[in-house]
């Protein structure tokens, strides 16, 4: 009996917290500016009205009270109704605690926003609804209740019969579409999806970029290059199971090459960019090799923190006084020009657009024979269990170094490109972040293969560009939103499954079905 | 009678990967004699003070990464997952010990209410900042163990990782939207400031070594050697080696391995806090990127001791700091770069160490 | 007389303090089935792995047909023919069973990763070929209608015969079995015992077989070596080794032949 009230009011207290914590940061004025500007205000001061802030509170006091609600499932609305109200309360409470001494703050002109940088006194005076500083304080707590309460109630809704009905043709249809695809044949069924998949991919690259202005063309390149850096990691990573950390040294390799062999300055070389381009590859590869050679005997997070340790030897390099007339130090190298294809200069970001959807395509293919090959089976091995896999014939070293050089052969190419197109490159494009953004784009998306790929890449590099407004919060977003994305989905959004093969024995039984038919 | 093969048992061509690590080892060994004897024998640029300033801030260096380096270390023997939000524990409790010191820098006592407390009492300010910077950082992580990490136990080794990078990024960037990005001068006690300390002259030049660095280097060697001892003598520290060799057992002999995993990430977190309020003490210098960077070399430090070992970590720490610092001028190349030979000297060490200086020789799995 | 194919010499391998293997010479004829048995702890699985080339014995050589093998990488002794399965089975456990099988195809095929890309004609051939004798393997060892079963998600019999299908797809001249019924039932050993017995007969496989069910040994070995504290203490026939006097002595402990004297009377009345 105690455990069920017990449980709504440990659930307020942390929304009770984080809702302090999204104050501190700020978080709420962003949000309610967002709100204001959605419904058509002009928000002309960086703080929004306070309707808006109260909004921000009734919203987070609703999710408060459904979350309560859910998490104590009680049957009857009014439980639901309770539970719902006790979070509010007990959330509102942390937030009045808050509120009050904010409000001491105010009232006695102390000025901490030194410290807690967006505590100013219009801030205070917004958290407080304009009110004084006590009944502001009741005011927030009576909000969050009251919201918790209708968020209960809400959640109560949603559990009775009603909605559910409404869900049912919803349900019906997408149950009949389900059945349908599943009669088809197996086979076939991959089929129609991949041509439908091509298709339209095909339709989106070959058309959007015409229409879309040259930012978006910028963004989705990016995205596009990151797919390709996906897709390199994921050979090492996904497949051969080494995990590699530093993995932006092949990509900055790339792009050095680029930069070194086509751009005026330091040494004014202007090869061309197809000679730099698969010069970039090849340097990039090698230095895969070079790197596993004396490194293959590692297993685990040893691999992973040298791979990092050789990342940034490559950044510090590059950044270094001691390279400077080679790397340009810390500036970089501008000017890489661009390149030519049947006479006609390549110096528009459609341009650039078309040549990195080719790239991703021939990126993906290559990804999708090595997969499904005698050498995908031999990594896929070496990932399961390197010791068996010896065992089975598999000379686990020349593998590994094999994934190592073609993983880095792919960040060289991306890296290429993208040193071309931005015409610069400079270390600080190569941290150790960078790194991290790709592993992480791999792993959301769902290790080892080539959807997750593409669908992390767009969350990861694509979604920040979107949530502009988000600004400050993105990174912090980001965070937060990869550690709930592991704790909700760890296998990733698209998880990774294994291929179906026909046996010559299934084969026979199915045509000697087919016969007995005929 | 011995029946012939059908394949031919000879090897195809010789195998280079064998010789290919004692030649890499001779030729750096070749390159760090032929600079030694450059510096040090033929150019002559730094006299015995140098060196001697350089190995004090090596050392005091060294003994904060060593504080962190037993944090990761704690946590990878008993979960076999590198906790990467580790160096933002520590940030967070350099921040501590810049709002302790900026507290009592403001609280006046004195006849005239004119002396700041932390001028007036140092010491008790120090340890102020203390309690609190540990207390800090250690329900850090503890919650983040709790959020971030215990969930996901059952997980693939990869999850883990991300989350924790995860929980990386959100705390540095939490960090910088509640604090500012701005950098913050830590407000030192008069006698801790910089640059005071003991002098003394070697070959006419005065040499100091900083209070801060001694303080901070014996209050390492006292909380290393103390966990030594609560992790080899103490009832938790049987629990806690018993459940990082085997979870599912040690909770059949009745451990809870739960609270166990919590008290490691506690005391994991108390250790970086130290080294957080040490560093903020030292530097007099807090942001919200100042774990980052410590957090990589101290990771770095537990690998190149052997991550898992305790004495490992303390002598990587020390190791890693002392070369990193020493280094560069012993080596004549750049002070930037004292990075790369940090990170060289891990690729040359686990080249041909495989697990570090003091890790088990080459643990082969049981088949 | 068939040739001998495995020869130990004077094989030592020790740990720390331990020798695990202490000078073992062993003699294996082609086309037998021959146990090494002793209580546990006896050195037998560190002797696999000497075999297979895990461990490098620090003393003594290992001769396959007539050649040595000392130092070899396991990878390379693999491809040579000697082929193993492990006591605790080491599948690739999130790959599917006819996944498992064709990587132990792995040496018998010679696509390479460019083959691959651009689906040359070997290519093609070999994968080919992969599937054709992934399921012949599969098919032997009755697991053909889990082909696309998740290895880690088959139960535990069946898993057992999967590792056994992934090796014989390596084209063994030997094969390695590290205690292949342990935890099976009745009826699976039974089982378990005709495959092998199927292998050695239809194959021409040399088994070498470490196992604890006395019955299985005494049924199917032609020749059994007995092992004790890293030491070879007996060596003969199944009969021989029955009524060897130091054999009962290592596992019953001292006194242990009486024993068994008494207790085999008794049966007897």
């Amino acid at each position: 009996m105690k455990k069920t009230y017990f449980q709504p009011i440990q659930i307020g207290f942390i929304f009770g917290a984080v809702n302090v914590f999204l104050v501190l940061i700020g978080f709420n004025a962003m949000v309610a500016s967002l709100l204001a500007k959605a419904l058509g205000e002009q928000v002309l001061t960086a703080l929004p009205p306070f309707p808006y802030l109260a909004a921000f509170t009734i919203l987070l006091g609703l999710w408060c009270g459904i979350a309560a609600a859910r998490k104590s499932s009680r049957a009857r609305i009014a439980g639901n109704v309770l539970a719902g109200w006790l979070s509010g309360l007990a959330a509102g409470s942390v937030t009045f605690v808050f509120c009050v001494g904010i409000g001491w703050l105010l009232s006695n002109k102390i000025d901490i926003r030194n410290y807690l940088t967006v505590l100013s006194f219009d801030f205070i005076n917004g958290v407080l609804m304009g009110l004084p500083p006590l009944v502001g304080a009741l005011a927030n707590l009576g909000i969050l209740a009251a919201a918790g309460a209708v968020g209960g109630l809400l959640y109560g809704f949603i559990q009775s019969s009603k909605v559910k009905q409404i869900n049912q043709p919803i349900l019906a249809l997408t149950c009949s579409t389900t059945e349908k695809l599943k009669r088809l044949d197996h086979g076939r069924r991959r089929l129609a999806f991949q041509i439908l998949g091509v298709a339209i991919a095909g339709a989106v690259v070959i058309f959007l970029p015409l229409n879309w202005g040259s930012y978006w063309n910028y963004v989705a390149g990016t995205v596009g290059l990151y797919v390709i850096l996906g897709l390199g990691l994921n050979l090492i990573v996904g497949l051969s199971g080494q995990l590699v950390l530093g993995y932006i040294a092949f990509f900055a390799i790339g792009a050095y090459t680029m930069a070194l062999l086509n751009s005026p300055l330091p040494y004014n070389l202007m090869w061309g960019f197809w000679p730099a381009l698969v010069l970039g590859v090849i340097f990039a590869a090698l230095a895969g090799l070079l790197l596993g050679l004396p490194l293959m005997r590692l297993r685990g997070d040893y691999l992973a923190i040298v791979t990092l340790g050789f990342g940034e030897i490559i950044r510090i390099l590059l950044k270094s006084d001691v390279l400077t007339d080679f790397s340009g130090g810390p500036r970089g190298i501008q000017n890489i020009s661009g390149p030519t294809l049947f006479g006609r200069p390549f110096n528009s970001d459609i341009d650039f657009m078309y040549l990195i959807a080719i790239s991703v395509a021939l990126a993906a293919f290559v990804y999708n024979r090595l997969q499904h090959s005698r050498p995908g089976r031999a990594w896929l091995s070496i990932r399961e269990d390197e010791t068996a896999a010896r065992a089975c014939g598999v000379n686990t070293t020349r593998y590994k170094l094999l994934a190592l050089a073609l993983g880095a052969a792919f960040a060289g190419l991306a890296g290429a490109i993208y040193a071309s197109r931005n015409q610069f490159t400079g270390p600080e494009e190569h941290s150790l972040m960078a790194s991290i953004n790709v592993l992480s784009l791999i792993i959301v998306g769902g290790l080892g293969n080539i959807p997750g790929t593409i669908l992390g890449a767009f969350a990861l590099k694509g979604l920040p560009e979107i949530l502009r407004e988000f600004s400050n919060y993105r990174l912090l977003t980001f965070g937060a939103l990869l550690v709930v994305m592991m704790l909700s989905r760890p296998e990733g959004l698209i998880p990774s499954k294994r291929p179906k093969y026909k046996t010559p024995q299934e084969a026979d039984g199915r045509n000697a079905e087919e016969k007995n038919v005929s | 009678m011995n029946e012939t093969l059908p394949i031919s048992i000879a090897r195809k061509g010789a195998n280079v990967l064998k010789y290919l690590r004692p030649v890499f080892g001779a030729v750096i060994l070749i390159f760090i004699i032929y600079r030694l004897i450059q510096t040090l024998l033929i150019q002559e640029i730094f006299g015995p003070e140098t060196w001697t300033r350089l190995v004090i801030a090596g050392m005091i260096i060294g003994s904060v990464y060593a504080l962190i380096a037993i944090g990761y270390t704690l946590v990878y023997g008993i979960l076999f997952m590198i906790n990467f939000a580790h160096g933002e524990v520590m940030m967070l409790g350099a921040y501590t010990c810049f709002f302790v010191f900026e507290a009592l820098k403001n609280i006046k006592v004195g006849a005239d209410h004119s002396l700041a407390f932390s001028n007036a009492y140092p010491v008790i300010s120090i340890i102020i900042a203390f309690i609190l910077g540990m207390s800090v950082s250690a329900l850090t992580g503890f919650l983040l163990e709790k959020v971030a990490y215990r969930p996901l136990r059952q997980a693939p080794r990869l999850v883990p990782l991300i989350s924790a990078i995860g929980a990386s990024i959100f705390l540095q960037n939490a960090a910088q939207l509640l604090f500012s990005p701005q950098l913050r001068d830590v407000a030192n006690p008069q006698i801790l400031a910089r640059g005071s300390g003991w002098k003394f002259l070697i070959n006419g030049s005065s040499v100091t070594i900083p209070y801060t660095g001694v303080f901070t280097f014996l209050l390492s060697l006292i909380l290393l050697v103390s966990l030594y001892l609560i992790v080899q003598k103490t009832k938790f520290g049987r629990a806690m080696r018993a459940v990082a060799l085997d979870k599912k057992t040690a909770s059949l002999m009745g451990i809870d391995v739960d609270k166990t995993i919590s008290l490691t990430f506690l005391i994991s977190g108390a250790l970086a806090g130290a080294a957080g309020v040490m560093w903020g003490l030292h530097n007099s210098m807090v942001y919200y990127f100042t774990g980052f960077v410590p957090g990589i070399k101290a990771f770095t430090a537990a690998v190149l001791g052997g991550i898992g070992n305790l004495p490992g970590a303390m002598l990587g720490g020390l190791f890693l700091g002392i070369i990193e610092s020493v280094g560069p001028a012993a080596l004549g190349i750049d002070f930037q770069l004292k990075d790369v030979i940090a990170f060289l000297l891990l690729i040359v060490v686990l080249t041909f160490r495989p697990s570090g200086l003091l890790g088990e020789v080459l643990a082969k799995e049981k088949v | 007389m068939s040739a001998e194919i495995i020869t130990a010499h004077n094989v030592t391998k020790v740990f720390g303090g331990l020798t695990a293997v202490d000078e073992i010479d062993l003699v294996v004829k082609e086309k037998t089935i021959h146990s090494i048995i002793g209580p546990n702890g006896a050195g037998k699985t560190t002797f696999f792995n000497c075999l297979s080339g895990y461990y490098t014995p620090e003393n003594g050589e290992v001769f396959y047909c007539g050649q040595s093998i000392r130092g070899r990488g396991t990878h390379e002794i693999a491809t040579l023919g000697i082929l193993r399965t492990y006591q605790n089975i080491r599948l690739f456990s999130s790959l599917t069973a006819i996944e498992n099988v064709m990587v132990g195809l792995h040496h018998s095929l010679h696509e390479t990763w460019i083959d691959a890309v651009l689906h040359t004609r070997r290519y093609q051939k070999d994968e080919k070929h992969a599937l054709i004798e992934a399921s012949h393997w599969l098919d032997f060892v009755g697991l053909i209608g889990c082909a696309d079963a998740v290895a880690g998600s088959l139960p535990y019999g069946a898993q057992r015969r999967l590792e056994i299908a992934r090796a014989l797809a390596g084209k063994p001249r030997v094969l390695l079995l590290d205690e292949p019924t342990a935890g099976m039932n009745p009826q699976e050993t039974l089982e378990m015992t005709a495959l092998i017995r199927q292998m050695r007969d239809d194959f021409g496989i040399t088994i070498i077989l470490i196992e604890h069910d006395m019955h299985v040994v005494m049924e199917i070995s032609d020749f059994i070596s007995v092992l004790d504290f890293g030491k070879k203490i007996a060596e003969g026939i199944p009969s021989e080794i029955q009524s060897n006097a130091r054999v009962i002595e290592a596992y019953l402990g001292p006194g242990g032949a009486a024993l068994a004297q008494k207790f085999k009377r008794k049966t007897r009345k």
